[in-house]
């Protein structure tokens, strides 16, 4: 039940026939009798909310920054024309701040025994999955005085997929990548080479890929080539614990590593390597694993969707134990965790041993444009101060950088705009290098 | 309309029947307590209920006294009002009034002038000490009340004499005026005084309690008896039972109100338009459904402890960290542009030769400026950030 704004109106035009022909309750009467009566009338001819039959269809799924439609059906089974206002209520974060109460509620009419279709155009901000919360209908009488109102609960689902804006930069990594794939072969047998061809020597290769056997066959001295062998695995660990919760810019840490994940996934893929994901904190967040080459950057996208930073202190233990158990055999394993000093003293190097015994590690940390613009500030004496911490904090990135590469580790430390070029190029590199 | 019909319903709203449900325990708790409040209500009040009303049956009411007079002749009048008293005061009438001390001190000293002069009997019950000295000037209550209900009369009064020991034990006077008569003493302390009138044939009586004019207490001693005669000496009994719907209470006689005053077309109206403003409260009020919650990603940033750190120096005036950081920095970042190890920047054996030699310049300021010692105010720390800045920026240039 709801009242409307004429009805107010109504009464308080009623203030002057009371105020000067009947100043008694008797006008008081004369007025507001009708009114209600008038209200109860509104009220019965109104359609019915309840019986209203209300379906959905349209969009599960989209990039966030782009829009998605769901359509809502609307059957009127009564014998009376439905005039109403209805609200398809979501989550806030399903539309851009201050558009919220515009792209919600719709003015509909169905006549009797007929339906109507409205559509709620969502542009969400987060990621994640968006449910639809309840559709409320406010259905007018004729005299427009008084109105039915009722919700009504249809159940849809929209998940904002991560917006994948690294994607620009996987033409240029793809042709770097068939370049490398043509031209390169490597003269130094690796674990991640298999044989190419034979080559005449030239002055400046090294002499042990001199193949004597070959050379023995015929007048010139032989080479031996290797290139880098395809149908490599690699592990992409994502580190959701409370050190990718921090902003950088306007976004978490962890959606800069999502980006850089997925275009290192897209990149691997055409590249013909396996690629498996693991996002862990205390326990596993999510789990990819054997798919297809046509099918893992769906379900990347799918299963990173939902991913969200956890305010906990990352198990690093419990981390490089799934991480194992999830690559079992020589493997790359991209860890997208930061490089704080702290939490990599105290849960990485202890357990780094592990995972380079027997894979190849690549380490990729967000770094933060702010200190770095701190670390430039001049000017008064809180400048300086602040320079000299963003300073103090960048030391210690690169003293532990500069640690864990002396494990064995590759370390690529970027802004979230660079992050996911920069990892693509350090993967090209290595597999360039034939040590994946 | 078959498809239509095979649709499930999606309606969330609560159905008539499920109203009903839900809201019944709460009704039926509400008539429960609507129910107990008002038999408690008639439980509690039944005892005073028309206390000293002479329509009243109940234990403490009178009508038993009025009954009683009335079989004897004397007419009973109850009065609410002082207007109606003092008109109702004459020298054929006894009034009676019943709780002296609800009267307002303007009150009493009308009915005061009043009864003075009618020449008929006053009967005060029970007045306090703040109304007998208005309502009866000459009698002084104590504070202190009498122990016993049961008195003995102890004096000339003929009533009292005839009646015998009466239950009139309660407040107790003091009489200052001669000729006035004081019985049922309480340790010498009159309970009953009667003192003449400044008119001729009237006079006062005061009794320190009304139990012997209660219907369950009349039967009693020589209640009755003495009731009947106190009340019965004049063929006409008031009986004026203060109340508070009465306007000399207030005592603004004769002035009218904002209200008053206003035209009623106005007061009409503007309940009209108050009538009008509840209903758009209601209609402003009534939402389209209800705010959808949602749980907020965290939001810190990644830069609030270096941040921090910042803040912290510059509160401890650790300029020595800050030059230390500074030139940490600068050196690590000239060791590679001159080449030398990044391992070695920190040393000034290695680092100095090489940069000496880039430049061309000074050993000695150099040594200064990277691993000299820390500045020494504010303003040495600027120059000092200026002058790495300032190097650094001499080495770039090719």
């Amino acid at each position: 039940m709801a009242l409307t704004g004429r009805t107010a109106l109504l009464a308080a035009v009623g203030s002057l026939p009371v105020g000067i022909w009947e100043p008694s309750l008797t006008g008081l009467l004369a007025v507001n009798v009708p009114l209600a009566l008038a209200c109860a009338c509104d009220f019965t001819l109104a359609a019915p909310v309840r019986h209203l039959r209300l379906t959905r269809s349209g969009d599960t799924s989209a990039r966030l920054g782009e829009q998605a439609d769901v359509t809502l059906t609307i059957t009127n089974p009564s014998r009376r024309l439905l005039r109403a206002h209805l609200r398809d209520a979501w989550p806030p974060s399903s539309w851009q701040p201050g558009t919220e109460s515009a792209a919600a509620r719709h003015r509909l009419t169905v006549p009797a025994g007929e339906r109507r279709r409205i559509t709620t155009r969502l542009r969400p901000t987060r990621r994640g999955d968006r449910q639809a919360d309840r559709v409320t209908i406010r259905s007018y009488g004729p005299l427009g005085l008084f109105a039915r109102q009722g919700t009504h609960r249809v159940p849809w689902t929209v998940r904002v997929l991560p917006p994948f804006t690294s994607r620009k930069h996987l033409p240029s990594k793809l042709a770097r990548l068939r370049e490398l794939d043509g031209r390169t072969s490597v003269l130094t047998r690796g674990e991640g080479t298999e044989f190419d061809s034979l080559r005449d020597y030239v002055p400046g290769d090294d002499t042990r890929s001199i193949d004597w056997r070959a050379t023995a066959r015929q007048t010139a001295v032989a080479v031996r080539t290797w290139r880098p062998e395809r149908d490599r695995h690699i592990l992409l660990v994502l580190d959701t614990g409370r050190t990718s919760a921090g902003r950088v810019g306007d976004a978490p840490r962890l959606d800069a590593s999502m980006d850089a994940a997925l275009l290192l996934a897209a990149l691997a893929s055409r590249a013909g390597d396996r690629v498996d994901l693991l996002a862990y904190d205390r326990r596993v967040r999510a789990l990819v694993q054997g798919r297809a080459a046509g099918d893992v950057l769906p379900s990347l996208v799918n299963a990173l969707a939902t991913l969200e930073p956890e305010l906990v202190e990352t198990d690093s233990r419990g981390l490089t134990a799934t991480a194992l158990r999830t690559a079992p055999r020589r493997s790359l394993i991209v860890l997208l965790t930061t490089l704080d000093a702290a939490p990599v003293e105290e849960g990485l190097f202890p357990v780094l041993a592990r995972l380079t015994q027997r894979h190849t590690v690549l380490l990729a940390s967000v770094a933060d444009p702010h200190i770095a613009r701190m670390a430039t500030a001049r000017g008064d004496a809180d400048a300086i101060y602040e320079s000299a911490a963003a300073a103090q904090a960048q030391n210690e990135r690169h003293r532990t950088a500069e640690q864990l590469r002396r494990h064995g580790v590759t370390v690529v430390d970027a802004t979230p705009g660079e992050l996911a070029p920069t990892l693509a190029d350090a993967y090209l590199a290595l597999k360039a290098a034939g040590r994946l | 309309m078959t498809t239509e019909a095979t649709l499930p319903s999606t309606s969330a709203s609560p159905t008539t029947r499920q109203v009903w449900t839900r809201t019944r325990g709460v009704l039926l708790g509400l008539v429960l307590l609507l129910v107990g409040a008002v038999v408690i209500a008639v439980i509690q009040s039944d005892a005073r209920h028309g206390r000293l009303d002479p329509r009243s049956a109940d234990p403490y009411g009178s009508r038993a006294v009025a009954e009683l007079l009335a079989d004897r002749g004397v007419s009973t009048r109850v009065v609410t009002t002082l207007d109606e008293a003092r008109t109702a005061a004459g020298p054929d009438t006894t009034l009676l009034v019943s709780e002296p001390d609800l009267l307002t001190e303007r009150q009493q000293t009308q009915l005061h002038a009043a009864t003075d002069a009618s020449g008929g009997r006053t009967i005060l019950v029970a007045p306090g000490s703040w109304s007998v000295e208005r309502l009866a000037p000459g009698v002084i209550a104590d504070p202190a009340t009498s122990l016993d209900s049961t008195l003995s009369p102890d004096c000339n009064l003929p009533a009292a004499r005839r009646a015998g020991s009466a239950d009139t034990g309660g407040i107790r006077y003091t009489a200052l005026q001669v000729g006035a008569d004081e019985c049922y003493p309480s340790e010498r302390l009159a309970t009953l005084v009667r003192i003449p009138a400044a008119s001729e044939g009237g006079d006062t009586v005061v009794i320190g309690a009304p139990d012997i004019l209660f219907n369950d207490r009349l039967d009693e001693q020589g209640n009755a008896s003495l009731a009947l005669q106190l009340l019965g000496s004049r063929p006409h009994l008031v009986w004026y039972l203060p109340s508070l719907s009465d306007s000399t209470a207030a005592g603004t006689e004769g002035e009218r109100g904002f209200l008053d005053l206003l035209p009623s077309g106005w007061l009409w109206g503007t309940l009209q338009l108050f009538i009008a403003a509840a209903l758009a409260a209601l209609w402003r009020a009534r939402r389209l459904g209800p705010l959808v919650p949602e749980n907020l990603p965290v939001a810190i940033r990644a830069s609030e402890t270096v941040e921090g750190r910042a803040r912290l120096y510059r509160k401890a005036n650790a300029r020595d960290r800050a030059a230390a950081a500074l030139r940490s920095t600068t050196r690590t970042r000239l060791a590679s542009l001159v080449g030398v190890p990044v391992a070695q920047a920190h040393a000034p054996e290695a680092l100095l030769p090489a940069l000496s030699a880039h430049l061309h310049g000074d050993g000695q300021s150099l040594h200064a400026l990277l691993f000299g010692p820390p500045p020494s105010d504010d303003a040495a720390l600027i120059t000092l950030a200026d002058q790495l800045d300032a190097l650094e920026r001499e080495v770039r240039r090719p």
